[in-house]
């Protein structure tokens, strides 16, 4: 037995064991690609709708959006003013349609997610067999190289928006299900058997004491899978979605060190606004609940 | 060209007559650049096989790429060859090193047929065969419906950061090609401008978009190249406009792609090495047709394969364009070492 060669299954093998996996994906492509495209047809309009809705909307408007939304989460003038301040140099430097492009596959991306995720996570916390399925899947979501599910993502709904959406959601969905997973599961006993002594139902006891309960944690998952998402703004671009992340890759391979840093610094800003604003308005959700606890 | 071929024979012939050792002696050591794409990798590894087992040579290979090489080659004189030179993107400095002697072309066209431009996908070509030029393409953007706004037509240009991104975006203003109905659509990379062909065209879907050969990929889709119609605009137009930022060409005139130049390129110490005018010979003999070259990259990446076993198939199944190349001499020691 030669133990410096270890007994692969050979070159020939190898390579038609490859082949048969490219060649099945492609049939599933050419089988299915269509009706998947159709499916996500009205996410694919959402998607134009909102860019082009955000481009279209007078620069000034969506200041005050920005910083009125920034203000009801996080009741910070401190906050507000620098959100609206960093948007206005969001503007000069000539980032503004580009940063509205972010924004809006951004949001959607989040929704998405969110609204993926959070049920998700819930199932998780209700049972043992579905944490133990979920759990692996979420791993090798969160370490799988971005570029390796790319290349099935664009065989089967070619460039844009949607397979960029979906590249985004692959890597930013598992903080939000592991956090609604944690949050319901850290609820106390307590509050669970007193709620099982009112005779609440099952449904009551998730919607009114383990999900309110839960809330703090759940918003962290919610503020991390928002941060991941702009962190695949750069990725996403590769697949052709508009945005940030265009003049990124254009300054990689030309060495443009300022434009790089000038669109790296526009995502880094928009992450920490959303960033800030989500966690203020996470922790109000804290307070609340400890001046309860003191009552 | 006979008297050039006798001489070639009788200079084989001599070193034939002594031992192997004088040979190796004779040809040395070669450092080829292998590039890090297919096909200049493929085209490394048929010169490192010929080389060693035809002439005798000891050739090594070090990575590199367009601009990196050169650079080397024209400061350091390492690697002594640049098999596959695409030289458009280094056109200026490359022709101050011809001139000034520190760099030589080995060959001009080591490929016959490269190109790049514009391509359409087969089921496009077969259903509306009256498409034959750009202009023709260019009228009818109802049939490459975007994604985005299906009201206008998808041309998938080149991936942000090429070269190639300002050619395409200068042509899209020269032909007016937002007025017409168009939308110039950026692929994000490599992968997203070939994944975006391959899906469309493995679903027989209309493609129209930017594309280079020799690559596997137009090989092995079948993809047909539609040309301009509109002449070569000038030098002026391409190099001081078209090739330029949007704002430093104000007004781009339509025009058909500039030629692609591919050349082999040597370094000054090598050519003047005692023993490389046989190398030098067999370089400047070295033509591969496109479709021949093609042809090896497709069997490259239907195999997953790379340059080495790729240069091994070309060499066995191949035998009527590589034996053009050398002597029957030559010919017959590379046969009897590949077998």
């Amino acid at each position: 037995m030669d133990f410096n060669q270890f007994p692969s299954m050979g070159r020939e093998d190898l390579r038609d064991f490859k082949k048969v996996i490219d060649n099945g994906f492609r049939d599933f492509s050419r089988e299915f690609g269509e009706s998947i495209e159709l499916f996500f047809e009205p996410l694919l309009r959402f998607l134009v709708w909102l860019e082009q809705l955000l481009q279209a909307t007078p620069w000034p408007i969506i200041i005050i959006v920005v910083g009125g939304l920034a203000w009801l989460g996080s009741r910070s003038t401190k906050i507000v003013v620098s959100s609206v301040l960093s948007f206005f140099a969001i503007g000069y430097l000539g980032m503004w349609e580009d940063t509205m492009s972010t924004l809006a596959i951004i949001s959607v991306s989040t929704i998405v997610c969110i609204s993926m995720g959070i049920p998700l996570g819930v199932m998780m916390a209700r049972s043992e067999r579905v944490q133990k399925v979920v759990t692996p899947i979420l791993d090798i979501m969160q370490t799988i190289p971005a570029f390796v599910y790319l290349i099935p993502v664009v065989m089967l709904l070619g460039i844009g928006k949607v397979p960029g959406l979906i590249a985004v959601c692959i890597y930013a969905m598992p903080p939000v299900v592991r956090l609604t997973n944690l949050g319901i599961r850290l609820v106390e006993k307590e509050a669970l058997e007193a709620a099982d002594a009112f005779g609440a139902s099952s449904t009551q006891r998730l919607f009114g004491v383990q999900i309110p309960l839960a809330l703090p944690n759940i918003f962290a998952g919610v503020n991390q899978t928002i941060m991941m998402a702009l962190s695949m703004v750069v990725i996403a671009s590769m697949i052709g979605v508009a945005g940030l992340g265009v003049p990124v890759l254009r300054s990689i391979s030309n060495q443009y060190l300022a434009l790089g840093l000038m669109n790296g610094l526009a995502i880094v800003a928009l992450a920490i606004i959303f960033d800030r604003v989500s966690q203020e308005y996470g922790s109000r959700l804290q307070k609340h609940r400890q001046g309860t606890q003191h009552d | 060209m006979s008297v050039r071929k006798i001489f070639k024979k009788a200079a084989i012939g001599l070193t034939l007559l002594f031992s192997s050792n004088i040979a190796i002696a004779e040809c040395g050591e070669v450092v080829l650049a292998e590039m890090n794409w297919s096909s200049a990798q493929f085209m490394a590894h048929v010169d490192k096989l010929i080389l060693e087992s035809g002439y005798g040579c000891k050739v090594s290979m070090v990575p590199g790429a367009t601009v990196t090489t050169f650079a080397s080659m024209n400061e350091k004189n390492k690697p002594d060859v640049a098999v596959q030179l695409w030289t458009n993107s280094i056109r200026v400095p490359l022709k101050v090193a011809l001139a000034k002697g520190s760099l030589h072309s080995a060959n001009d066209h080591p490929i016959s047929g490269v190109t790049e431009g514009w391509w359409i996908s087969p089921a496009t070509v077969k259903a509306h065969p009256e498409l034959k030029t750009v202009l023709d393409v260019l009228e009818r953007p109802d049939l490459f419906p975007d994604t985005e706004d299906p009201s206008k037509g998808a041309f998938i240009g080149c991936p942000a950061g090429w070269g190639c991104q300002l050619v395409n975006a200068n042509l899209f203003r020269a032909f007016e090609m937002e007025r017409k109905g168009w939308k110039l659509v950026d692929p994000g990379s490599a992968a997203g401008l070939s994944g975006s062909m391959t899906k469309a065209v493995e679903r027989g879907n209309d493609w129209f978009g930017y594309y280079w050969s020799p690559t596997a990929i137009v090989r092995k889709h079948k993809m047909v190249k539609v040309p301009f119609g509109v002449p070569f605009g000038g030098a002026d137009n391409w190099d001081g406009c078209i090739v330029k930022p949007a704002q430093d060409c104000a007004d781009p005139k339509p025009s058909s792609w500039t030629d692609s130049v591919v050349q082999t390129v040597v370094t000054d110490e090598f050519k003047k090495k005692t023993g490389s005018n046989v190398v030098m010979a067999y370089f400047a003999n070295r033509i591969y047709p496109i479709d021949a070259l093609n042809d090896m990259l497709v069997y490259m990446t239907d195999n997953q394969f790379g340059g080495s076993d790729a240069a091994v198939e070309f060499l066995l199944t191949q035998e009527a364009i590589w034996t053009q190349w050398v002597s029957a001499d030559v010919a017959t020691k590379i046969k009897k070492s590949i077998h």
